[in-house]
């Protein structure tokens, strides 16, 4: 079936690493390949990880190494010091950043769904909206948001919600819902016919089957969509540069974009803040790989 | 953090002495919008004027690139989110077209307090004034120096120079003998944000025009404008890697660490420089006027610079105005031109001749009275954003090589001419 | 501006049903229309008037500002640097990622470790991307010059973001870093789900490993690699974090993209009239060369379902 290459379907279950185990383990029990290519795959692999990890790795360091070494010609720091964090933290309010950061990506994760959730079922299973409408909605995410940019900030600011949480949060939500409801539609797809007429005979209304019967059945598809969307909105920069004015509602994105531009040279206090800000995330990353590993054989949604 | 009560009874002392009328209490709140640069002097004000009168001062800092965009923005908006603006002063046109800073001519006039007549003229007239009225009270005046590494010029037998071909046979001297070890003759502020690449350029042109540039469209067509063009590409190759990155914090760093032979700087640099938490070079630095071009003489470009203007949306425009004055004051600026890391220089001919100044950076403040008659000011009328950006954006391509020094005065020309 | 869309044609639905499917859209909608479908009108409008940041619509001017868009070398230019950096972008995430993905397996213990480890750029803010490696490409202090120089490879620092087309190519380098990842699952994904009687069928005939790739698992792969290529295209056009962080756009205007230059002209010279024919112009472009790949992508689809 042609769904399986869906890039909906690929994304949510892939970047939330659902690549199914079985399918893994039944191609690997195909070995036709030759031992040098198995050698050059292990090269490229080895490669790959090397290079995704060099950058980051190298972030943690500058953030401990002594302001003097940072603009140094040297590789090795002489030594180690938190001095970086405390002045990063002391300096600069990297905790109110973070803080904001969390509650908008959130609020606005929150108000996709709400928004996409009664949006996919109604496109799936009532079939509403027509062949096109997801067309039109998935081409509200193919343009750039610097085109709705300076639109919303006069929107925002003519409905009294400038440099708000709720103001930035409604924004990044409403921005969000696009790529939210094109990845969920898959996973609505997917559902059985069978399950909502079985609904419809119990006497289940539309929203009773979804709410009831449907929603419980497309939840990992939630959870993993619901992932993807606060990622896109924690790791967003263009709209918090526009929105927040202030240290109230600036996101660590904005924050650590302020620290250029000063009379001193803050690479150490930037990769710091960086560092910060990058925690969540790749804890999210690790926790969604567990999670996931686990939710497999419920998480069917076959 | 002071008790409620104590900033209520500071407020109440501050409303009984004060005398400028202003009806500040403690409970009130200012909210002043700073640029980074001069984030130090935006924290030592909070701390003067909540001494001073109770009122509370809320600081927002921001990139000195992003302010005016933020202004225009905040009133725009109605966001409100600052009664008192820092603004870069080429910008006072645009803003005060923008309806993002308030009229304030009749008070500057009236109020006598504020002594207008002892800013330095040229630049209170340059940050101050758009179709003959008052929009702000200058904060910063700033103009630049050229900066020198004594030790370093003495290892290579040079002494600062007072041309420009001097400044390029010397930084090429040093560079070629020292570029192994790291040391360079000269860094050169060629990063294209804001007025990085800008001040570099304007140095070279008001020291090579005979006559004042004229701010409202400086002349690009002029022989002083291609030697100021030129002369800078021709420096480049032998100054620290890599001009079109270097802003000037790097360039900072750079000449504080002590790897540079010069540098064109603030006049707040020496502050900097003398301070050992910061410097390799303390009381081992020099600052002379610029040099001179062929035909040209010393000046005094200003470069930068900035003004408090008060917001039009400000709820009370009298706290907002207090704070202006007090602020632009004779004592303030004396206090801060001598704060190290306040990143203010004097915008007050008091503050030239005062012994204070004269003692804490004699090298810098000897030098700065040498060139302030011939102050030259960067365009300021409500186009002066589009014609800065588009002459940084030119020469820019210049230093990287894309455009030669009289195309890019062509472009800029060309684009100024469509505004 | 849905109502006209066609109704439902499934009869089974009562009416009842239609309308509360319709109900149930309508915040959907509500959303595209405030982030798109506003946007867009807003965007128009304010190409063809005098209009700045402080005072929008001051005056109508006509297609003056469209036509500058699309024939103005400088902003031309810019619009054509977006291609520069998207289109080699994406084909090198998409082409890196097929390697790797290809490469990985999955079924092993350290071929989970790297699908942890691929994770992290992708969930990297971009701000944050974009400061490391400007740590790493920096002249002074930066790691890739203190290793070159550390190895005597060179005398003078290598100006990774200072020099042409080197800050273009870094732009993209780091595009690639944060993006790949991105690839490598999808294309992971695609692999997995390909049958694998095909497999035991092209080991039969004996074919080898790049033959069995060619003709075997190239062909499968190819209507989801088109997929990625296709939404990384459309992530590449909206680069504007990394620029901003990076290069603000230079040195010169090397690595001035569309999203960039847009930002600029409204943000920093408030031409908010000229910043919206930069936009519409911007936006052709993106139409232009996304609708292609959309339609080989359908093309690809339609065949394979075919077949």
């Amino acid at each position: 079936m042609s769904e399986s290459t869906m890039p909906a379907e690929s994304f949510g279950r892939t970047v939330i690493g659902r690549a199914p185990r079985a399918a893994a383990r039944r191609r690997g029990g195909v070995s036709f390949a030759p031992r040098w290519t198995r050698a050059l795959k292990s090269v490229v692999v080895v490669l790959a990880a090397v290079f995704f990890l060099l950058p980051i790795a190298y972030l943690a360091m500058v953030s401990f190494m002594r302001p003097d070494d940072i603009l140094s010609d040297r590789v090795v720091p002489s030594g180690l010091s938190w001095q970086n964090w405390s002045s990063a933290f002391d300096r600069f309010p990297v905790v109110d950043y973070l803080r904001n950061s969390l509650i908008v990506a959130a609020a606005a994760m929150v108000i996709a769904l709400l928004i996409a959730i009664p949006a996919n079922y109604a496109m799936a299973r009532l079939r509403a909206g027509g062949k096109n409408i997801m067309t039109v909605i998935v081409s509200a995410y193919v343009a750039p948001p610097i085109v709705a940019i300076v639109p919303l900030f006069i929107l925002v600011r003519k409905v009294g919600l400038m440099d708000s949480l709720v103001g930035l949060s409604l924004v990044e939500g409403l921005m969000v819902v696009p790529v939210a409801i094109w990845l969920l539609d898959d996973f609505f797809r997917n559902v059985p016919e069978e399950i909502d007429e079985a609904a419809q005979i119990d006497g289940c209304g539309p929203i009773a089957t979804l709410v009831r019967v449907v929603l419980p059945l497309v939840a990992p598809g939630v959870v993993a969509v619901g992932i993807v969307s606060f990622i896109l909105v924690y790791n967003d920069f263009l709209i918090p540069l526009m929105l927040s004015y202030s240290e109230s509602t600036q996101t660590l994105p904005v924050g650590i974009s302020l620290m250029q531009g000063g009379r001193e040279v803050m690479y150490g206090q930037m990769a710091a803040a960086s560092f910060t800000g990058m925690i969540p995330v790749y804890l999210l990353a690790l926790f969604m790989q567990r999670w996931l590993i686990g939710g497999l054989t419920q998480g069917s949604v076959k | 953090m002071a008790a409620a009560a104590t900033l209520l009874a500071a407020g109440t002392l501050a409303a009984c002495s004060g005398g400028s009328g202003s009806t500040t209490s403690g409970s009130k709140t200012l909210r002043v919008l700073i640029a980074a640069p001069q984030e130090g002097a935006g924290k030592a004000l909070q701390a003067d004027y909540e001494k001073s009168t109770g009122t509370k001062v809320k600081i927002t800092v921001v990139p000195y690139d992003q302010i005016q965009t933020k202004a225009i923005l905040d009133a725009q908006s109605g966001a409100n989110q600052y009664d008192v603006i820092q603004y870069w002063y080429t910008s006072v046109g645009a803003l005060a077209q923008a309806d993002a800073l308030d009229d304030l001519t009749g008070w500057v006039d009236k109020d006598k307090d504020i002594d207008k007549s002892d800013f330095i003229a040229p630049i209170y007239n340059a940050y101050t004034q758009y179709k003959g009225k008052t929009y702000g009270l200058p904060f910063d005046g700033d103009t630049h120096l050229l900066y020198y590494n004594k030790k370093i010029l003495a290892d290579n037998g040079v002494k600062p120079p007072t041309t420009w071909d001097e400044y390029l046979a010397d930084v090429k001297k040093i560079t070629d003998a020292n570029k192994s070890k790291g040391i360079y003759g000269a860094v050169m502020m060629g990063d294209k944000s804001a007025f990085n690449i800008g001040s570099t350029f304007f140095n070279r042109l008001a020291t090579f025009s005979s006559s004042p540039i004229d701010s409202q469209k400086p002349d690009l067509t002029s022989p002083a404008a291609l030697a100021a063009a030129k002369s800078m590409v021709d420096a480049a190759p032998y100054t620290a890697p890599s001009p079109s990155q270097i802003g000037f914090d790097q360039a900072l760093a750079l000449f504080l660490s002590g790897k540079i032979g010069m540098m064109e700087a603030w006049t707040d640099l020496g502050t900097f420089a003398q301070d050992p938490s910061q410097s390799k070079i303390a009381d081992n630095w020099g600052a002379v006027p610029l040099p001179a071009g062929a035909g040209g003489k010393t000046a005094a470009p200003l470069d930068a610079g900035w003004a408090l203007g008060v917001s039009p949306s400000a709820p009370d425009q009298d706290a907002a105005k207090d704070f202006v004055k007090f602020a632009t004051s004779k004592a303030e600026n004396l206090k801060l031109v001598t704060t190290t890391g306040s990143g203010v220089d004097p915008t007050r001919t008091s503050t030239l001749e005062s012994d204070k100044y004269k003692s804490f950076t004699p090298v810098v403040a000897a030098a700065l009275t040498q060139i302030l008659g011939n102050a030259q000011s960067w365009p300021t009328s409500p186009n002066a954003p589009k014609m800065i950006q588009s002459l940084n954006d030119n020469l820019a391509q210049m230093l990287q090589g894309s455009l030669t020094p009289q195309q890019a005065l062509d472009a800029t020309e060309k684009a100024w001419d469509a505004l | 501006m849905t109502t006209a869309a066609p109704v439902p044609t499934s009869a089974d639905g009562p009416r009842r049903h239609r309308l509360i499917g319709w109900a149930l859209i309508a915040p959907a909608l509500a959303a595209v229309a405030i982030i798109a479908a506003y946007p867009l009108v807003y965007t128009v409008l304010v190409s063809f008037s005098k209009s700045t940041l402080g005072r929008p619509f001051q005056s109508w001017v006509g297609w003056g500002q469209i036509v500058t868009a699309f024939t103005d070398g400088g902003q031309l230019a810019s619009i054509l640097r977006s291609l520069e950096f998207a289109v080699p972008a994406a084909v090198l995430s998409v082409v890196i990622g097929l390697v790797i993905a290809l490469s990985l397996d999955t079924a092993t213990r350290g071929g989970r470790v790297v699908r942890v480890i691929m994770l992290l750029p992708l969930m990297t803010p971009p701000v944050m991307a974009g400061v490391i490696w400007k740590l790493m490409f920096a002249p002074t202090g930066g790691l890739f010059n203190d290793l070159l120089a550390g190895a005597g490879l060179i005398s003078e620092p290598v100006l990774f973001l200072g020099a042409s087309p080197a800050a273009m190519i870094c732009l993209i380098v780091v595009d690639i870093w944060q993006w790949t990842p991105f690839c490598v699952l999808l294309i992971f994904a695609a692999l997995q789900s390909m049958p694998r009687e095909v497999y035991e069928a092209a080991q039969v005939d004996g074919a080898g490993v790049w033959r069995t790739f060619r003709s075997v698992t190239f062909p499968l792969v190819l209507p989801s690699l088109v997929t990625v290529l296709m939404l990384k295209v459309i992530v590449s056009f909206k680069v504007f974090d990394l620029v901003f962080v990076m290069t603000s756009g230079g040195p010169g205007l090397d690595t001035n993209v569309a999203s960039f230059n847009v930002y600029r002209t409204a943000l920093q010279q408030f031409d908010l009239g000229a910043a919206g024919a930069q936009t519409i112009a911007f936006i052709v472009l993106v139409t232009i060369v996304v609708l292609p790949i959309a339609t080989w992508r359908s093309r690809l689809l339609k065949a394979g379902s075919r077949a």
